[in-house]
């Protein structure tokens, strides 16, 4: 191993190269332009191109066009960029694709504060795209070397599930230096815990098939073997058809290829304090889950039975971590109250669900301690944020 | 009625989607003929062409036509995609793009402008088929001036890029593009050596080509969806550079070419990363 005092940024252009990235393209946005400013140094020295684009919606394009060419390929951008993806990442979707897709939450909306960190994209990562009849893959690290993990995770599930797969970083993950590591061989590979799949063509001539099975090799260009994709609804062979029953079954395979097997990836989630069912569990990913895991570790030295619930996986949502009834707290990046929804969504009926929101700043240890008691007492909480309705 | 196909479909095309499913009287596929014919005759296997296209008329009606390997990308961003391809592609392949007047030179435009200054090796035929006709006939950005369309009921008035003096072409030079060429697809068999020379050159080069839609450009603007009255007014408004009259909309032949005369961009920047890695510059 390489020990390095770096940013997530290299973290994530170190994972991408070991994960057998060979193609980036992106476009300035803070906080991702340091990304694509390693890649640019990096990509050539490893037989790689680093392609700057006119715009992200251009950048996301060439990366479907490398990966098209049989090449592993990623962009990487923060939320104002995010969303000219729109365009290319239903099309990676529909046309099973491998391409990973980094974004480094900021505070918006628009442009928003762009030196702080934000997680306004929560339901941004699920619907990346118009249309639905899709599930996507979204995994959140919380520190550099997670990003690292998280990046090379990425491209392993993008080429066995053939389609875009998406890692939600913030601001201060991918700006901030910390202590990385860096394998240089296999082994150490394989002691952090990272998988790689390697690219495979697809023979063809047919396009898909109608199930939701894995290890479907991609289409790829330039092999002559008459492989065919469109934005089209396809038809097996890949011609592009106006029939519904036609769109059933691709819309089946795009959902349930991910529904099916989230056993693969459902293991990405960190659990503290959890064992000995607790009074209030506080829900986080991203860099504001790191001063959860301080505060409740206070917390139990205080005495107070609580745990914290780190989500990693974030999409497709984790319903299983939410099946006992108790108190919930989700703790995030924006003040509307956006993972909340789904814990609500996913937890027993009668399960009392709070909020706690903060934008462009971690909320601090004391508040949070602060929070945890007051809702543990049933008291009000003083800052009230977003105010749940019932639904 | 049976469809008996000629030897050169029988090489080339899907017989699946040969015919297409294209409106009576649609003048894509003298487009399309002229294109797979210039492929013939230079000799170029199906294994050699990647055939993009993308949506509306042009691209719908040809994608999947292509024997060997297509795609059809996003609503014009085909050339960001086929960027990214070439880089990815071994040189010898060719990237054909069959695209529509909407997609290269409205939403497209940028990606298109970016494609030619990289002079990434591509030619893309642009299907002109005078504005937005799979969605009912709306006005584009080559229509041509005072033309009656479902958007522009009073006429179209607007300066586009056919205005005198800000013709597409002009841009698309400056851009850096390496072949630039005019047909409407009555042109036939010159229009067939033009796009011939487009293929060959190793870099961005553009085949702008007009052909008549009956059904709702001829519809709206000539009054009826008669075949001949569209394809005769084209024809009337057409003439080779240099022979232009005093209503000629467009201006056939070979607008620029400087073939082969720098660098094609995937060679380029293969060849300037090579030199990074041995020498750590430029």
């Amino acid at each position: 191993m390489k020990r390095y005092l770096e940013t997530g940024n290299f973290a994530i252009t170190e994972g991408a190269i070991l994960a057998g990235c060979r193609f980036f393209s992106g476009y300035p946005i803070t906080p991702a332009t340091e990304l694509a400013e390693a890649m640019s140094l990096r990509l050539p020295q490893e037989n790689g191109v680093y392609l700057q684009a006119e715009d992200e919606c251009a950048a996301m394009h060439m990366c479907i066009g490398a990966s098209l060419g049989g090449m592993k390929a990623m962009t990487a951008t923060s939320g104002p960029g995010f969303i000219l993806y729109m365009d290319p990442y239903g099309w990676a979707l529909g046309c099973e694709c491998p391409l990973v897709v980094l974004n480094s939450g900021r505070v918006g909306p628009v442009s928003g504060i762009t030196g702080a960190p934000g997680q306004g994209e929560f339901y941004l990562m699920r619907y990346p795209t118009q249309g639905g009849n899709f599930e996507a893959i979204c995994l959140a690290p919380n520190t550099a070397q997670e990003c690292m993990a998280m990046t090379v995770e990425a491209f392993y599930l993008a080429e066995r599930f053939r389609m875009p797969v998406s890692v939600l970083a913030d601001q201060l993950i991918t700006d901030g230096f910390e202590d990385i590591s860096v394998p240089e061989n296999d082994d150490e590979m394989k002691e952090l815990g990272f998988r790689t799949w390697p690219r495979k063509i697809h023979q063809g001539p047919d396009f898909y098939p109608y199930t939701d099975a894995l290890d479907v090799p991609p289409v790829v260009m330039g092999h002559n073997t008459g492989a065919l994709c469109s934005d089209w609804t396809p038809t097996e062979e890949g011609f592009d058809i106006e029939e519904v029953e036609a769109h059933h079954k691709h819309a089946y395979r795009l959902i349930y290829k991910v529904r099916n097997h989230r056993d693969i990836f459902n293991h990405h989630y960190e659990k503290k304090y959890m064992d000995d069912d607790p009074d209030l569990v506080v829900v986080s990913y991203g860099s504001p889950s790191r001063v959860v895991n301080t505060a409740v570790e206070k917390a139990r030295g205080m005495g107070l039975k609580i745990g914290s619930l780190r989500l990693i996986n974030i999409w497709p949502f984790p319903d299983e971590h939410f099946d006992r009834k108790t108190k919930y707290l989700t703790v995030e990046l924006n003040w509307d109250g956006q993972l909340v929804r789904e814990v609500k969504r996913a937890a027993p009926k009668d399960s009392q669900i709070n909020f706690l929101g903060t934008c462009g700043d971690l909320p601090t240890t004391p508040d949070l301690i602060e929070t945890f008691e007051k809702i543990l007492k049933d008291e009000p909480l003083s800052r009230q944020g977003w105010v749940l309705e019932e639904w | 009625m049976e469809y008996k196909a000629s030897e050169m479909t029988a090489k080339y095309l899907r017989s699946r989607k040969i015919p297409s499913t294209a409106c009576s009287g649609c003048g894509l596929g003298m487009n399309h003929k002229i294109v797979v014919q210039a492929i013939g005759e230079l000799g170029i296997e199906v294994a050699d062409v990647i055939w993009g296209t993308s949506i509306g008329c042009a691209g719908r009606q040809t994608f999947a036509t292509w024997k060997g390997d297509g795609f059809a990308g996003t609503h014009g961003r085909v050339y960001a995609i086929a960027r990214g391809l070439r880089i990815a592609l071994s040189p010898e392949k060719k990237i054909i793009l069959t695209v529509g007047d909407g997609d290269a030179f409205g939403i497209g435009l940028m990606h298109l402008i970016h494609a030619a200054r990289s002079n990434a090796d591509m030619t893309v035929i642009v299907n002109d088929n005078l504005g937005y006709q799979s969605t009912g006939g709306q006005y584009g950005w080559t229509t041509p001036q005072g033309s009656h369309t479902d958007s522009s009921p009073y006429g179209m008035f607007e300066h586009n890029l056919m205005s005198d003096g800000m013709d597409v072409m002009h841009i698309l030079k400056g851009a850096g593009a390496t072949f630039l060429a005019r047909h409407v697809a009555m042109d036939g068999a010159v229009a067939v050596e033009t796009v011939k020379k487009a293929i060959e050159n190793r870099g961005f080069s553009l085949v702008h080509m007009p052909y008549p839609c009956p059904t709702n450009f001829g519809s709206r603007e000539l009054g009826s969806r008669n075949q001949v009255n569209i394809y005769k007014w084209i024809e009337r408004q057409a003439a080779p550079l240099g022979q232009e009259k005093e209503d000629t909309v467009w201006a056939t032949g070979i607008w620029h070419d400087a073939s082969n005369s720098r660098p094609e961009f995937s060679e380029f920047v293969h060849e300037t990363l090579e030199k990074i890695r041995r020498t750590g510059s430029i």
